[in-house]
C-alpha cells in the first residue's frame, strides 16, 4: 500500500515539471559539440516548450543517417555539400541554411615531439599525421589547405604526396582527430580553429598564413522526416540569426561566409 | 478426472512442442532476416566496378586474415600455458587471476582501446620507452594485433581451461604408469583429449578477433592496408554511402558462417569417430 502511495506521489511529482511540448533531435557535426550544448541550454531557456537532444559525429556519417530515415529533425553540417546532397535528393524541408563559418588550424601536441615549426615540416619523413576519413568535411578542408601549401612558392617538391605518405590514420570525425593529438599519439593534424582553441594548452597551433587557409561554411537543414517541422525550422532560423550567432561566437565560430 | 488429465497432457504437449517451435521460428526470423537483407542487398549491387573501393575491400580482407591469424597464434602461445596453470596448478589467488583474464570479455571494446592507448600509446607506460627507441605502436598493424589479442584471447583461455580441467587425471596417471614423461603425457594424452575444447576456444577467439572494431579504431586507428580491417572498412565505407560497405559486410558474414559451420561439421565427424571406436 505504502509502495503504491509512494509510486503515485512520484508520478504526480513527475507531472509537476513542465514537460517540453516537443523534443527536437539535432544531428550535428562533431566540431559543434561544445557550441551546440551551449546553444541547447540557451534555446531551452528562451523556448520553454522545446527541448533539444543532440547526436554528434562526422557530418558525412550523419548525412547517411538522415538518408537511412533516422528520426531526425535538424541536421547541422560542417559543410554545405552534405546538406545540399539531402536537399537535392528531396530529403529535406526547404533549402540548407548557412549558420556559421570556421577556419582550419595546424595543431601539434603541447610537447611538439616532431619539432614542427612550420607547415613545410609536415613533409619530413617520419612525421605522424592524422586526418579523418576521406569524405569527412575536415579531411576535405585539410586536403585543400595542403594543396594550397603545395602551390606556395618555395614549397618542398612533392609536398602533398609526402604529407599523404605521413598520414597514419583516418579517424571517424574531427573530434577524434583532436583527441588523439591531445593524447600525443600523433605529431600533427589539421583541425578546426574552434577545436584548436577548445583544446587549450594541450596543443600548440603552428601559424598558417591566411592565404593558404580555407573557410568552412556550416549549414543546417530540416529533415523531411522531422516530426515537428515548424519547431525544427524555428530552431534553424534562431541558429542562423543574431541569437544563435551570439551563442556560437564565444566558441570561435564566425558568421557564415 | 479424465478430462483433467487430458487437458494437462494437451497443455504439456503445447509447452513441450508447439510453443518452443513457434518461439524458435520467431528467433530464426530475427537472426536470419538482417543477414538475408544484407546478402540480398549485396547481390543487387551488381557488378562491383569501383576499382579503388575494390582494392580497399581486398586490402582489408588480407589485413583481417593476417592479423587474426597472428592474434590467434599469440592467444595459443600465451593462453595455453596460462590455461594449463589455472587448470592444473592453480596459484594462490587463482580466482582473482581468472576474473582478470575474463575481464576483456565483458569490457566494452572502446574501454579496451583506451586502456591499450595508455599502455602502448606514445605517452604510455610501455609505449613511451618504445617510442623513444623509434618503435611507435599506435596506428600500426602491430596495434591491430595487440587489440585483437587483448579482446579475443580470453575466449580461448576460458575454453582451454575448462577443456584441460575435464581431462580425467586417471588417464594421465595411467600413461605415467606406462612410463610416459610429463611432456609426453601432456602432448599425447592431455592435449588430444582436450582438443575439441581447444578447437572450440580457437573458433570463438578467431570470431571475436575478426569482428573486433572498437578497440582497433581507438588504438590502431583506421588506415587502408595498415590498420583498416574489414569491420573498420564497413564503417568507413558506409559513411561514404559506398557499395563497398555492403560487399565487405557480406564477405564477413559468409566467412564467419563458413568457419562456424565447418568447425561444427568437423567436430561432429570426430565425435562420431570416437563413438564408433568406443
Amino acid at each position: 500500500m505504502s509502495v503504491l502511495v509512494a509510486a503515485s506521489a512520484l508520478l504526480v511529482a513527475g507531472c509537476g515539471h513542465a514537460a517540453p511540448a516537443t523534443t527536437l533531435t539535432v544531428l550535428a557535426a562533431a566540431s559543434l559539440r561544445d557550441a551546440f550544448r551551449a546553444a541547447g541550454t540557451a534555446y531551452a531557456s528562451t523556448h520553454p516548450g522545446v527541448a533539444l537532444t543532440f547526436s554528434f559525429d562526422a557530418s558525412s556519417a550523419l548525412r547517411a543517417q538522415v538518408e537511412q530515415g533516422a528520426p531526425v529533425d535538424v541536421f547541422a553540417s560542417a559543410d554545405v555539400a552534405n546538406p545540399d546532397q539531402l536537399v537535392n535528393a528531396g530529403r529535406t524541408i526547404g533549402p540548407a541554411t548557412p549558420f556559421a563559418g570556421n577556419a582550419l588550424a595546424l595543431i601539434v601536441p603541447a610537447a611538439n615531439p616532431a619539432g614542427i615549426a612550420a607547415p613545410a615540416d609536415l613533409a619530413r619523413p617520419g612525421v605522424a599525421l592524422l586526418t579523418a576519413s576521406a569524405n569527412v568535411p575536415i579531411a576535405i578542408y585539410a586536403m585543400r589547405v595542403i594543396a594550397n601549401l603545395a602551390a606556395e612558392p618555395g614549397a618542398p617538391a612533392g609536398f602533398a604526396a609526402a604529407v599523404e605518405r605521413n598520414t597514419v590514420s583516418r579517424e571517424d570525425n574531427a573530434a577524434a582527430v583532436v583527441a588523439k593529438v591531445v593524447l600525443g599519439e600523433a605529431d600533427a593534424a589539421f583541425v578546426y580553429a574552434t577545436d584548436a582553441r577548445a583544446a587549450g594548452a594541450a596543443v600548440r597551433s603552428i601559424p598558417l598564413p591566411d592565404r593558404v587557409n580555407v573557410t568552412a561554411a556550416y549549414a543546417a537543414v530540416v529533415a523531411r522526416q522531422a516530426h515537428d517541422p515548424a519547431a525544427a525550422a524555428a530552431f534553424v532560423a534562431w541558429l542562423a540569426g543574431a541569437d544563435g550567432r551570439s551563442v556560437l561566437a564565444p566558441f570561435g565560430f564566425a558568421p557564415p561566409p | 478426472m479424465t478430462t483433467l488429465v487430458f487437458a494437462r497432457d494437451r497443455r504439456d504437449s503445447l509447452l513441450a512442442g508447439a510453443l518452443p517451435r513457434f518461439v524458435a521460428a520467431g528467433w530464426v526470423l530475427f537472426l536470419g532476416l538482417p543477414i538475408a537483407a544484407l546478402l540480398v542487398r549485396a547481390a543487387t549491387v551488381g557488378r562491383f566496378d569501383d576499382a579503388a573501393a575494390g582494392r580497399a575491400v581486398l586490402d582489408a580482407l588480407v589485413l583481417s586474415l593476417v592479423t587474426t591469424a597472428t592474434s590467434l597464434g599469440l592467444a595459443v602461445l600465451f593462453g595455453l600455458p596460462v590455461a594449463w596453470l589455472l587448470a592444473r596448478r592453480p596459484p594462490r589467488g587463482a580466482v582473482l587471476l581468472e576474473t582478470l583474464i575474463d575481464l576483456p570479455i565483458v569490457l566494452p571494446p572502446s574501454v579496451a582501446g583506451l586502456a591499450l592507448l595508455f599502455v602502448f600509446g606514445r605517452q604510455g607506460v610501455l609505449g613511451g620507452p618504445l617510442a623513444a627507441m623509434g618503435l611507435s605502436i599506435p596506428f600500426s598493424t602491430i596495434a591491430v594485433i595487440i587489440a585483437q589479442t587483448f579482446v579475443a584471447a580470453p575466449f580461448f583461455i576460458r575454453a582451454a581451461r575448462a577443456g584441460l580441467r575435464s581431462v580425467h587425471r586417471d588417464l594421465e596417471d595411467a600413461a605415467r604408469v606406462d612410463g610416459g614423461g610429463e611432456v609426453a603425457v601432456a602432448l599425447f594424452v592431455t592435449l588430444p583429449l582436450a582438443a575439441p575444447a581447444l578447437a572450440a576456444g580457437l573458433v570463438m577467439a578467431w570470431a571475436r578477433a575478426l569482428g573486433e572494431f572498437g578497440a582497433t579504431i581507438m588504438f590502431a586507428g583506421n588506415f587502408e592496408g595498415r590498420t583498416q580491417t574489414l569491420p573498420l572498412l564497413v564503417y568507413s565505407e558506409f559513411q561514404a554511402s559506398s557499395d563497398a560497405a555492403v560487399v565487405a559486410a557480406s564477405i564477413l558474414v559468409v566467412a564467419a558462417f563458413g568457419v562456424l559451420l565447418g568447425v561444427r561439421l568437423a567436430r561432429r565427424g570426430s565425435v562420431t569417430e570416437l563413438g564408433g571406436t568406443g
